[in-house]
């Protein structure tokens, strides 16, 4: 057991994308929009296929950190306190999110993540995540 | 360009008007802080931390309380869609989310009853990008349970920024 240092690398972290992936996360956060569910209406909408909903990539930044967390102090009372994310390229079935990211800073007991989450695409999401440490 | 400068001129006053309207179109979530939602979302996000199993719930999950559902519709006064139909009529079309900033001051719990209210922070534009021309939309939401001593408690914040536009290669 150790403590959240600046500097720490946060171990990669790859999840195939698949299409029941893209539809339970979306259906589980009350996302109904028929652009990650239907993939008729996703491709004439000019998409290439469903793709994952906004709340699930922040749902997906929130398990990395705080998996990560667990694994570093041991415990689970790491508190998320923000996570502030700019949107990339879509995250499309049969693709993998790979998540990377780094401790930028530790300041009077709030740790500064940047959390990065690539597809084949490029970026997907680029993410600042705020814990208290 | 769409709509020239006249166009910017409606886009922008109203903009003004809806952002002096404050945070409105406050709604309840269908449902108080449950369980079985709770439980739905570890499942898809494959979550497996145990304080989720035990009356706290996700941060991130604070959104989804509030979220329209499916056949749900948003409000008439909604900044937000408001907002975006003036721009939907002025020929932008498209909409893309670009960036989503949320803050959380607690966990809410098991039982909890979530309401939002949303108002409209900024519209900028028109700014030409990758995906054609348009304007960043970005609105804030604000989500509230009753405190122990009456009062509203802000539980969690968000900055929601879109970018409503006209797809490259459209006619405009």
């Amino acid at each position: 057991m150790t403590t959240i240092t600046a500097g720490d690398r946060i171990p990669t972290w790859e999840l195939p994308i698949t299409p029941t992936l893209v539809v339970s996360t979306a259906i589980s956060t009350r996302d109904f929009q028929d652009v990650h569910h239907d993939r008729d209406i996703a491709q004439a909408a000019g998409s290439k296929d469903i793709f994952v909903n906004i709340l699930t990539s922040t749902a997906l930044v929130e398990r990395y950190v705080t998996d990560w967390a667990h694994e570093v102090t041991g415990h689970w009372d790491t508190e998320v306190q923000g996570i502030a994310i700019r949107l990339g390229a879509p995250a499309y079935p049969y693709d993998t999110l790979t998540f990377t990211g780094s401790v930028a800073s530790v300041e009077d007991g709030l740790a500064t993540l940047t959390v990065t989450g690539s597809v084949s695409l490029g970026d997907h999401v680029i993410g600042t995540v705020k814990v208290a440490v | 360009m769409s709509g020239g400068e006249a166009a910017h001129d409606r886009i922008m006053a109203e903009a003004e008007r809806i952002k002096a309207l404050g945070e409105a179109a406050e709604r309840g979530a269908r449902d108080p802080v449950n369980q079985p939602t709770i439980n739905n979302w570890l499942e898809a996000m494959g979550n497996t931390n145990p304080r989720w199993q035990a009356g706290e719930a996700p941060p991130s999950m604070a959104q989804v309380w509030t979220m329209y559902g499916l056949g749900g519709r948003p409000p008439a006064d909604d900044p937000l869609h408001g907002m975006m139909k003036v721009l939907t009529d002025e020929g932008f079309t498209a909409v893309l989310g670009t960036n989503c900033e949320q803050e959380y001051r607690r966990t809410l719990r098991v039982g909890e009853q979530v309401r939002v209210t949303t108002a409209l922070d900024s519209v900028v534009g028109p700014k030409r990008t990758a995906m054609g021309e348009g304007y960043f939309v970005t609105s804030r939401n604000t989500w509230y349970v009753d405190g122990p001593d009456g009062q509203d408690e802000v539980v969690a914040t968000m900055l929601f920024r879109v970018l409503k536009f006209v797809p490259k290669g459209a006619a405009s």
